[in-house]
């Protein structure tokens, strides 16, 4: 497993002539480390070649118009998760903990949430653990791989091997259509509404004896 | 037992409710909180704000944690105001509250980009070719080749790049274009540089070292109101936003202060509790409108009439009926009202002509310097004509006579008389042009004849050339503005009632505005002003400058503040707020970013003239002169069309000229050297024998290309682009959604200066390069997208005219990706261009052309009829009746070492701005001391390093006289060699201090009072414009030294704009020919267009973030009427269209009661990324605010080389109005996202 999350890693970088090289390479790795079904092998044979081709040059328009101009495919994670929230900036600060606790520093220009980086990560770390963190982002990755079906399938076999590692059911396998209907973007964003007080839900109102204190307080 | 031992001593026990029952103690898990203690902990905090061109010029506290930004909040340590003064802060609004989003969004660019098949292109032409200038020459002399990237510009299809590789390809071009074309080819666009100096001067700085184009901004922005150069020699100079608070009655004019001014609308909310009367006046039920006592709905487009109705009850009632003293002591002392005018009999009738000249008399009143340019007046003591001090005949040749004391030239004192009646020899009907009575399909006309005789009081002369009758410039004014004085005739007005222009009734016809709130609105603002001697404001919107006729709406309402005595005043005035114009410490970063240090002059350009005549906007004209011209000119005078009057202009040497002549100016000198003669005869023996021309004169011919573009801090083409399609088909060569044929094709009337070839040149820029951080609609359509530090990742600085805090930004993280700051950029680029360059280019003589300039001893140029030495009538001298010509030394291999050092001129020549100089050897010493020198052998070695942004800051900061008072004093010191008068104790209490980058870092600084501003820093009064004038006795820097409401150059007057007036908008003719011929069965509606500034996004800048976008409606949208709506069958949040012969743009609608019937109102900006699908008529995608606009220049603003009105860089010149534009709208039936791959897309394009 740990050959294969590196090399799934590398597939998802950017497609320059290192990377064409390094193609057979990853193919045997892919072969050899056998932690995916052959069907996903398979699948990722057309990416396979694309990408070793010597000429880059399409690739990298592919890539660049996949990856750097959508934001819907973007492939830093917290895009999906945290938008433009202030949450994000915490986040990456969280992630990066995790990586410095298991004795790693980002060392390239990359943001801590970048997939191929958190991947490369992924590929260091005991494969239960790699799996469970791999399992936490899944819904993302089922997200980008509905999204990559239509887009570029050859780009959306890395999704689906991740998910397969991850043992994370795919869900556009389960042939569901893909709603981005304006009701379904509406629902997407909607927030849910916060009643507070203890009128509200008693769970979410934190301190559950202020009920009980304003009763206390009308009686009086 | 005392218990003693069971007491607790330091502990008391928790108890289960506490302050009787009112608090309860309760024992739950409390782990939660860490959660929320570690979200707001930080490893510290970084000042910073956002350079956005919003005038915020917020401090703001950015977070960073573990090297990340992870949000930012308002800071609140702006230094304290005086008691009677609210503080600042807090300043900011939720557009910067979320701009930390943009450090880490998925629109940031993060690599160096290249277009795929440019970079395909290149990297086989290295691969033939070792040396990059020849691969570079290889791919843009073939055509095929050149035209494969081209043509996809805007269609995607990038690729990363490295830095290496970048810097190769553009040193590569830039050395290919100054070798081959010119250095006047290579041009860059950035604007605002006050909202961060140092990245635009590492660009500036760069092509400025080279020899390239500078491009204006403000004039092309249509923030520049020329009515200010005009009116006061001032670009633009207003009072600061806390002044508002010393006002007592403010008018909004056109102005939407909270949405657009946010961080400043606190002063005005406040002077409201103060007690202070607020009238606003908008054609639109605006945010503005709720702090309104009174609103004044003006149809859009129409407030000079309003303005002009407004000065007639002023003057009637303050002048006329009762005159106040406060008034007509300032309009003697501050104005030009009492100078003398010639009249001139022409058709039987009188006109007014020139103001009368000291030389006009045969002893030239004993004036030897400049009598041609020193105006007269009678003294009201002596009855005797006078020169009075402070003209600008004053300003140039002599010394300590240019003043406002009262004084004429000998120093005798006089008191100037306002009118000749009473003294008067006779009274004459003069003619004054109306244009009010023009038809438009779309505005209400008043009809009168289009010349209205008036009676005028007149004083008989003799003068050298005989007897001649004069008026006094307020004798005119009064019968110009309709009022009745007793003196017979026709066309005055006895009461507000009559159907006169200009009258309360006249303008209700107009501007659909109740006569009486008129009336009321302008007996209270005077009434007030009087009172309070000037504490009457008008906080003007560029809205109104957005009128092609936008000087006269502002002149109308600067007359009315100048008739109240309010300009100069604290409290009251003109305030314009625009774009962040005001670059405070403006003497030192002049210096630093054109390169001033190592050569002078740097070649700048207008932008409008240069846009309008390279992207081919000229070709599509349909506004003739005719139309403009004031039925009083001799119209045999002004033939051709508007380009005609813009190449006559630039050859006279009034506006600049990029590229400058046909014939590379390197290679130039080079002929010259052969021919044996000096490179300005030579040039100027082959301009006069036709062998030689203005690039202008022919833009179609590809030796006039500008061929290299550089955009920074700019989104020109998804923003500021008026005329967008233009560009795209013409200046870029791709596709494109121009609708309407040009002259050639229609058979127009072909311009006569300028050579006509039937197929119009497309493709014209071979490079384009764009620094940015986020993915603009510019970057899309760019060759080459280089990443940018954002403003939380570089050191840099920002000022505003809406306070006096200078403020840094500074590098809270570094770049992220693989960004840089502009600063490393440009260097990058100049040190492989100074690589690159060797073998091609060593030293070189570059002939450089500019402008007559203002503030120059040269701007007073030619004083009487302008003679054009191309049709014989004078011959061509430089700098007099031709641009000035300076051969500039350049060696090219020595760029970087340049660039990277503060060079030797400033020790030399000095510093100095607005037409003062001074020494500033002490403030170089100490620089070398702050920042070392350079040690390398070579042209730099022993100079004052600029190595870094923070160098590069501490040199603007040193240099300054608003940040380092010693100099302050030394520019106070030089102003009053001029005017003869001690300005220094202005800036004596702050001689010691000199602001470094960390003391502004530590806390925003106020800066120091400066002559290269009029208004002064300091803790008894708030800035304001025209301040020193009016307190210090300081000339404005116009004709007469005074507020020039006569403008009397040859082409004004026969513009008809000599006296403020009423002109209706232009018609633009631009629906017409499409109006129900491409129907989608929707009905069509013709509706005027409006872009105002929004309140999700400054300018296009935040509306790509998902927090703005969903306070909006989340793309782009168009507000309408809900009578035009219910018309057109559009109902909210519709898709429609808006299209004429310029373009189209889709948008949503938004139907509001807001907006009145018969406009439609776009926010600028908003781009192309974002929600845009393919229009119907175009079938390209959407289109932008501007795909429906085409610039228009007026010939009134190309004038040049006469006192206020020479030009000057963002100053005066032409300016790229759009509000007269008219578009179709209706609801699409079919809306298309167009999502289809390339190849297939440029098949549908073929």
């Amino acid at each position: 497993m740990r050959l294969s999350l590196k090399a799934l890693s590398a597939l998802l970088t950017y497609p320059t002539a290192d990377l064409a090289m390094a193609i057979p390479e990853i193919r045997d790795a892919l072969a050899d480390d056998a932690a995916l079904s052959g069907r996903r092998i398979a699948a990722l044979s057309p990416l396979l070649n694309r990408l070793g081709n010597r000429e880059t040059m399409p690739a990298e328009e592919a890539y660049v118009g996949l990856f750097d101009r959508s934001r819907m495919l973007s492939l830093h994670l917290f895009e999906h998760v945290h938008g433009e929230s202030r949450d994000r900036g915490q986040a990456m600060v969280d992630l990066l903990g995790l990586y410095e606790s298991g004795g790693y520093f980002v060392e390239a220009d990359e943001l801590p949430d970048y997939l191929p980086l958190f991947v490369e990560f992924l590929s260091t770390r005991p494969e239960a653990e790699a799996r469970e963190s791999l399992g936490d982002v899944a819904h993302i990755l089922n997200a980008m791989h509905v999204r990559l079906k239509g887009r570029d399938p050859a780009y959306a076999a890395v999704l689906g091997a991740l998910l397969e590692l991850a043992g994370e059911p795919v869900e556009a396998e389960a042939a569901e259509a893909v709603d981005d209907g304006p009701d379904a973007l509406d629902r997407a964003w909607e927030e849910i509404a916060v009643t507070f007080g203890p009128e509200g839900n008693r769970e979410q109102a934190g301190c559950g004896k202020v009920a009980g204190m304003l009763e206390r307080m009308r009686a009086q | 037992m005392s218990h003693f031992l069971d007491r607790l001593l330091f502990f008391r026990k928790n108890v289960d409710t506490f302050s009787s029952d009112h608090g309860v103690v309760t024992n739950e898990d409390r782990t939660w909180e860490k959660a929320y203690r570690g979200r707001w902990s930080h490893d510290r905090v970084v000042r910073s704000t956002h350079g956005a061109n919003c005038t915020g010029s917020c401090s703001w506290k950015i977070y960073v944690k573990g090297g990340i930004v992870t949000w930012e909040t308002q800071q609140t340590d702006y230094p304290r105001t005086r008691p009677d003064l609210p503080n600042h802060e807090p300043r900011g609004c939720s557009r910067g509250a979320s701009y930390s989003w943009y450090l880490y969004s998925g629109n940031r660019v993060k690599y160096p980009m290249v277009r795929g098949r440019l970079l395909r292109l290149w990297r086989e032409a290295k691969a033939r070719h070792t040396d990059p200038v020849l691969a570079w020459k290889s791919i843009v002399d073939d055509p095929k080749a050149s035209a494969s990237y081209k043509s996809v510009r805007g269609l995607g299809g990038f690729v990363r790049s490295t830095w290496d590789e970048v810097e190769e390809i553009v040193a590569a071009a830039n050395v290919h274009t100054v070798k081959t074309h010119g250095p006047d080819r290579v041009i860059g666009f950035s604007p605002i540089p006050a909202m961060s100096m140092v990245s635009y001067a590492a660009g500036s700085r760069y092509l400025s070292l080279i020899g390239g184009v500078c491009m204006s901004f403000y004039d092309w922005y249509c923030d520049l109101p020329p009515s200010s150069p005009q009116t006061w020699g001032e670009q633009t100079d207003v009072p600061e936003s806390a002044d508002w608070y010393n006002s007592s009655f403010l008018i909004l004019w056109g102005s939407n202060v909270p949405q657009t001014r946010t961080p400043d609308a606190h002063f005005f909310t406040e002077v409201r509790y103060k007690g202070a009367k607020a009238v606003v006046v908008t054609p639109d039920y605006s945010e503005a409108s709720k702090f309104a006592d009174a609103w004044l709905p003006a149809k859009q487009g129409t407030d000079a009439a309003l303005a002009m109705a407004m000065g007639h009850v002023i003057l009637r009632e303050f002048y006329l009926d009762k005159p106040r003293p406060y008034f007509t002591g300032y309009a003697k002392k501050f104005t030009d009202l009492p100078f003398l005018v010639r009249l001139v009999e022409r058709d039987g009738r009188y006109v007014a002509d020139r103001l009368v000249r000291a030389s006009d008399f045969a002893d030239a009143l004993g004036e030897v310097n400049n009598p041609d340019w020193k105006t007269v007046a009678i003294d009201e003591a002596s009855g005797s004509v006078v020169a009075p001090a402070g003209s600008v005949g004053f300003r140039w040749g002599e010394k300590g006579r240019w003043n406002l004391e009262e004084k004429d030239g000998k120093g005798k004192a006089v008191d100037l008389r306002l009118s000749t009646l009473g003294i008067h020899d006779d009274v004459v009907g003069v003619g004054f042009p109306y244009f009010g009575g023009q038809k438009h399909p779309h505005f209400t006309e008043s009809a009168h004849d289009d010349v209205l005789e008036r009676r005028v009081p007149a004083r008989r002369l003799r003068l050298k050339d005989g007897e001649a009758l004069v008026a006094t410039v307020y004798d005119l004014l009064l019968a110009n503005y309709g009022l009745d004085r007793g003196l017979g005739g026709d066309n005055v007005a006895k009461s507000y009632d009559d159907d006169v222009p200009y009258t309360p009734a006249w303008q209700e016809k107009i501007t659909g505005v109740d006569r009486r709130l008129a009336i009321q609105t302008a007996r209270e603002f005077a009434d007030n002003a009087e009172k309070t001697e000037g504490k009457s404001m008008v906080i003007i919107g560029a809205a109104m400058n957005h009128w092609y006729h936008s000087d006269m709406n502002y002149r109308s309402v600067i007359n009315m503040l100048v008739l109240c005595g309010c300009v100069g005043k604290s409290g009251g005035g003109w305030s314009h707020y625009v774009g962040q114009e005001k670059l405070r410490p403006q003497p030192g970063w002049t210096a630093l970013a054109f390169a001033l240090d190592w050569n002078r002059p740097p070649r700048q350009m207008n932008s409008t003239s240069f846009f309008y005549n390279h992207t081919s906007q000229w070709r599509h004209e349909r506004l003739a002169v005719s139309e403009i011209l004031s039925p009083l000119a001799d119209k045999a005078k002004y033939g051709g069309s508007l380009i005609d009057f813009n190449v006559r202009s630039e050859r006279m040497g009034w506006l600049p000229s990029a590229p400058q002549l046909e014939t590379n100016p390197i290679e130039l000198t080079k002929q010259a050297a052969a021919a044996g003669q000096e490179p300005a005869p030579y040039a100027i023996g082959r301009l006069k024998d036709g062998t030689l021309r203005f690039s202008a004169e022919s833009p179609d011919d590809p030796r006039n290309f500008p061929r290299n573009l550089f955009v920074w801090r700019s989104n020109l083409l998804g923003s500021s682009g008026k005329g967008h399609e233009y560009f795209l088909k013409y200046l870029l060569g791709t596709s494109h959604g121009v609708q309407g044929k040009d002259l050639g094709a229609e058979g127009g009337e072909k311009p006569l200066e300028v050579e006509w070839k039937e197929k119009g040149a497309q493709g014209k820029l071979d490079l384009l390069v764009t620094l940015d951080f986020r993915m603009s609609t510019t970057c899309l359509y760019s060759d080459i997208v280089l990443p940018t530090a954002t403003w939380y990742e570089k050191h840099d600085l920002n000022t505003s005219d809406m306070h006096p805090f200078i403020h840094p930004l500074s590098a809270a993280v570094n770049p992220v990706w693989q960004s840089r700051s502009d600063w490393d950029i440009f260097k990058g680029v100049a040190r492989k261009f100074s690589e690159v360059a060797k073998g091609h280019l060593g030293v070189e003589k570059d002939l450089v052309l500019t402008p007559i300039m203002h503030d120059s001893p040269g701007e007073i140029a030619q004083p009487f009829e302008p003679k054009d030495w191309k049709r014989g009538e004078c011959d061509p001298v430089p700098g007099k009746t031709m641009p000035s010509m300076t051969v500039v030394e350049r060696d090219y291999p020595a760029t970087y070492a340049k660039f990277t050092a503060l060079g030797p001129l400033m020790s030399k020549i000095g510093n100095g701005g607005k037409g003062i100089a001074w020494n500033t050897q002490h403030e170089v010493e100490a620089l070398a001391k702050l920042n070392g020198v350079v040690s390398a052998p070579g042209v730099a070695q022993g100079q004052p390093r600029i190595e870094t942004d923070i160098d590069a800051a501490e040199t603007i900061l040193m240099l300054a006289p608003e940040t380092n008072g010693e100099v302050a004093v030394k520019a106070w010191a030089a102003l009053g060699q001029a005017t003869g008068r001690e300005h220094t104790h202005l800036a004596r209490t702050r001689e010691d201090e000199k602001l470094r980058f960390r003391d502004l870092q530590a806390q925003p600084r106020k800066i120091i009072s400066s002559p290269t501003w009029s208004g002064i820093e300091s803790e008894h009064v708030t800035y304001n414009a025209g301040y020193t004038n009016v307190h210090e006795l300081i000339p404005w820097r116009t004709l007469t030294g005074r507020q020039q409401l006569y403008q009397d150059h040859p082409w004004m007057r026969d513009f008809g704009e000599a006296l403020c007036l009423y002109k209706p908008p232009i018609d633009t003719r631009t629906t017409a020919s499409l109006y129900g011929s491409r129907s989608n069965g929707n009905k069509e509606l013709v509706l005027n267009f409006i872009t105002p500034h929004q309140k999700w996004g400054i300018h296009s800048t935040y509306t790509d973030n998902l927090l703005m976008l969903t306070l909006s409606r989340g793309g782009p949208i168009v507000w309408i009427s809900e009578v035009d709506a219910k018309d057109a069958g559009i109902v909210d949040n519709d898709w429609i269209e808006a299209f004429n012969i310029n373009g189209a743009l889709v948008a949503r609608a938004v139907v509001s009661q807001r907006v009145p019937k018969g406009m439609v109102l776009m926010y600028h900006a908003q781009e192309k990324i974002v929600n845009v699908p393919g229009s119907e008529i175009t079938g390209a995608r959407g289109g932008i605010h501007n795909s429906v606009t085409r610039a228009c220049p007026k010939p009134t603003h190309m004038i040049g080389g006469y006192a206020q009105l020479s030009y000057g860089f963002n100053y005066h010149g032409t300016i790229g109005t759009n509000r007269d534009e008219f578009v179709i709208v209706r609801k699409m039936s079919n809306v298309d996202w167009l999502e289809k791959p390339l190849a297939q897309a440029e098949k549908v394009g073929a």
